[in-house]
């Protein structure tokens, strides 16, 4: 048996979280029991949060049930024939209650299932017998038209922890050697979706003693990032939209992973410039879906950056290309990883300026430009270094040479500031500026830094020239 | 006036104005708030604009006058976005709103860029915003106020923050360089309030920048801080997409968002600078300027819509491939 079903909790007990669910859906099951007929129950959630389980569970409640899912055929006469009869034998069988569930109802095909909204309207309208529906898409316009006749359980992602947890349990009872942090990646890599977790435990652990995190190539991610790529080759190589389609259905992607995958390969792929502005078009016009889709978290947006991205990108060429291209994975992963300490180098800097400056990281990067020109000045380098608080490894985001301590202003800093000053050794040239400085009457009374800028600026000067700055590579 | 401690660090801490008749151009709205410093009473605020017009200094400065004394003990400043997460945001609330102000009438809640926020974080703060009424008012701040989810909106008096007027910009500039003992023609300061854009921050950077690197700030010393301090990987990025390298343009565009985390917006206005200088200098064709600004503009508007900005702006790129000339 497969641990999906075998662990599939048995009673209202054994379900994990969802407790108000669970409240809500006894109280239903009671209702009914006693005599008093409710409204259609409708379950809505993402895959593996407990739809099913739930659904059996009740089911065992009642002494009878009839299932109609995605795999059977639901137009009107269908569900009428099947279901709408059982739903009218009312009392028939005296106090035999059969529990009507109709799963997926989110994904009652247009065509196929022609009038199978009508037909549910119908049931759920006078209902006689207790009824269940299931859908994942809370926002799917198929559901529009009976999901305020219904009671709506929303069921949410499992909690990482919860998936852990219960993998734990698994492994336990299987009797398999596990290290903790191999089934929190699973949980995670999972999001919120219980069965899957199991399933990919199954793959890695069946049959095994052991699972360490090597087992975890084996599933999920590679695959998936396999079949990504499958997705973006048949978008790029066809022109076919039905095709298209049929291979994007084989891949439970990301749609951004999915976008930036076919985006990195369009100009391999593609040769002519108005085909690459085109298929550009159609992913900006994608990726816009994208963004609406997570501020306001209504996912039903995905399906037009999906549409957008595969058949709009592939109907961007004029022909088919019959070359062989290599296609890669997107160039934005290897310079995030390649560039890691550099970041965290700029974040940490950031970080500090952003508060002394009362902004943002972002808006403090933003003036790192100016700052880079201000930090060839060795004083205000100095200055600024100290009060934003900058490691010497910081102050290098902003200038290649380290900074001096500016010989005028020593006595005073090294009182003021608790950090114990580094002794740098002096050049020549700056004492020869310290000399100079001293011999200028006029600096030693304002004693502001102005004019002593310039002489330190000549020396300053010539030398940055000549060298690369740091901050862009 | 001057912030002391701050006399050798940045230009725009040390000439923050540390009070409300200090604050730049946005006299409209000072004088509102100062009722609210006369009644001892706010109500929740929400401050939009964009960059470089006083929002956080407005804060701030209204916190200080109406908190009085104790107003650092009172007041909470919090960036949304850089906070690590909606419960961040909330802990931090949580544990400052618990108190009771000492030594002032409430205790205030700064919060910035909450137009970062997602929705949902930003409905888990409009909870905390009605369960603290009593013992703290809010200031939000934000660049778009469309961002905000109503229900934050209609709790909140909106104080709309427009772009420094260019006379403002240009008092305050002649302010500081007399503090500061500065040499400064006419029109570099000119040239500074049409780099800026409204932008008192950019300004005053523009302003420090130019003076570190030379005595007697003109016009040239400004626009070679400004082409200076603006890198000059945007118009290699132009260049290459111009002469059909279109990956070459898209490599480089990456590395300097990624690596510099140069944001899409400061890309694309570097960007717009950069084709308006090219039209200037007569590099390009009329249509085709005409053509690239159409779509800098559209793109633009699909970036601050909250897409990602990367992607994006490749796509802007193509734009100028097509501009490329046949090889």
């Amino acid at each position: 048996m497969l641990w999906t079903e075998k662990y599939r909790p048995k009673n209202f007990d054994e379900i994990l979280g969802n407790l108000k669910a669970k409240k809500e859906i006894l109280q239903w099951v009671d209702e009914w029991k006693d005599g008093n007929p409710q409204k259609c129950l409708f379950l809505i959630g993402p895959p593996g949060t407990g739809k099913t389980t739930f659904a059996n569970i009740i089911a065992n409640e009642f002494s009878d049930s009839i299932e109609l899912n995605a795999s059977d055929k639901r137009s009107y006469d269908a569900i009428m024939n099947t279901v709408g009869e059982a739903s009218a034998s009312k009392t028939l069988f005296g106090s035999g209650l059969k529990l009507i569930i109709l799963d997926e109802v989110d994904g009652l095909h247009g065509n196929e299932d022609r009038g199978g909204s009508r037909a549910i309207n119908k049931i759920i309208k006078d209902i006689s017998q207790p009824t269940i529906m299931m859908a994942n898409d809370p926002y799917s316009n198929r559901i529009k038209s009976f999901k305020s006749k219904c009671k709506v359980i929303n069921l949410r992602k499992v909690h990482t922890n919860s998936i852990v947890s219960f993998l734990k349990k698994i492994c336990v009872k299987e009797g398999i050697e596990f290290e903790e942090h191999v089934l929190r990646e699973l949980a995670k890599r999972s999001r919120g979706d219980l069965r899957s977790a199991i399933n990919d435990l199954e793959i890695m652990a069946r049959g095994e003693e052991k699972i360490t995190s090597k087992d975890l190539e084996i599933v999920a991610k590679k695959d998936e990032r396999a079949s990504v790529f499958d997705a973006a080759r048949t978008i790029l190589k066809s022109k076919n939209p039905s095709r298209i389609k049929g291979a994007l259905r084989q891949v439970e992607a990301d749609p951004s992973l999915l976008l930036e995958i076919v985006t990195e390969n369009i100009p391999r792929e593609y040769e002519k410039k108005e085909e690459i502005e085109k298929a550009y078009e159609m992913v900006s016009e994608a990726d816009i879906y994208l963004g609406r889709a997570f501020s306001t978290r209504a996912y039903t947006y995905w399906k037009y950056a999906y549409d957008l991205m595969s058949v709009g990108v592939a109907l961007s060429k004029e022909e088919t290309y019959k070359k062989f291209a290599r296609y890669t994975n997107s160039s934005v992963y290897t310079i995030l990883s390649k560039s890691r300490s550099k970041r965290d180098l700029q974040d940490r800097a950031a970080g500090k300026i952003a508060e002394k400056l009362h902004t943002s990281k972002k808006v403090a990067i933003s003036q790192f430009p100016y700052f880079e020109v201000m930090f060839q000045d060795n004083e205000i380098a100095y200055n600024m270094m100290m009060y934003f608080g900058l490691e010497d490894d910081e102050v290098k985001l902003f200038r290649s040479r380290k900074v001096k301590i500016p010989k005028k202003k020593e006595e005073k800093k090294v009182k003021a500031d608790p950090k114990p000053v580094k002794k740098v050794s002096e050049t020549k040239k700056s004492s020869a500026k310290d000399i100079k400085a001293k011999k200028d009457p006029k600096n030693e009374d304002d004693e502001k830094k102005s004019s002593e800028k310039d002489s330190s600026k000549k020396e300053d000067d010539p030398k940055d020239k000549g060298q690369t700055s740091l901050f862009h590579f | 006036m001057l912030n002391g401690d701050l006399m050798n660090g940045p230009w725009v801490e040390k000439y923050r104005p540390s009070n409300l008749d200090e604050v730049v151009g946005q006299d409209h709205i000072v004088g509102r708030l100062k009722k609210y410093v006369e009644e001892h009473s706010m109500p929740n605020l929400m401050f939009t604009g964009p960059a470089g017009v006083g929002k956080t200094t407005t804060a701030i400065a209204l916190a200080k006058s109406i908190l009085g004394e104790y107003w650092r003990q009172n007041f909470l400043e919090l960036n949304a976005s850089d906070a690590r997460g909606i419960d961040t945001v909330r802990t931090n609330i949580k544990h400052f709103c618990r108190l009771k102000a000492v030594g002032a009438p409430f205790r205030i809640v700064f919060l910035d860029e909450v137009d970062n926020m997602t929705k949902d974080a930003q409905h888990a703060l409009r909870r905390e915003m009605e369960m603290y009424t009593k013992t703290a008012s809010f200031i939000l701040s934000c660049n778009y106020s469309s961002k905000i989810i109503d229900p934050i909106q209609s709790r909140c008096a909106i104080f709309r923050f427009a772009p420094v007027k260019g006379n403002k910009i240009i008092e305050r500039l002649e302010f500081i360089a007399e503090s500061e003992n500065l040499k400064i023609a006419r029109s570099a300061i000119e040239s500074i309030v049409y780099f800026a854009e409204g932008d008192l921050r950019k300004a005053i950077n523009i302003l420090q920048a130019s003076a570190s690197t030379t005595d007697e700030i003109t016009d040239e010393s400004i626009h070679e801080i400004v082409s200076k301090a603006k890198p000059q990987d945007v118009r290699k990025i132009v260049r290459m997409a111009l002469n059909g390298d279109f990956m070459g343009a898209r490599d480089l565009l990456r590395e300097v968002m990624v690596i510099q985390g140069t944001s899409g917006e400061d890309m694309i206005t570097q960007i717009y600078q950069e084709v308006s200088r090219m039209s200037m200098e007569n590099l390009i064709e009329d249509d085709a300027y005409v053509d690239l600004i159409q779509s800098i503009g559209e793109y633009d508007f699909r970036i601050r819509e909250g897409s990602n900005p990367r992607i994006q702006l490749e796509a802007l790129l193509t734009k100028f491939l097509l501009k490329a000339k046949a090889d």
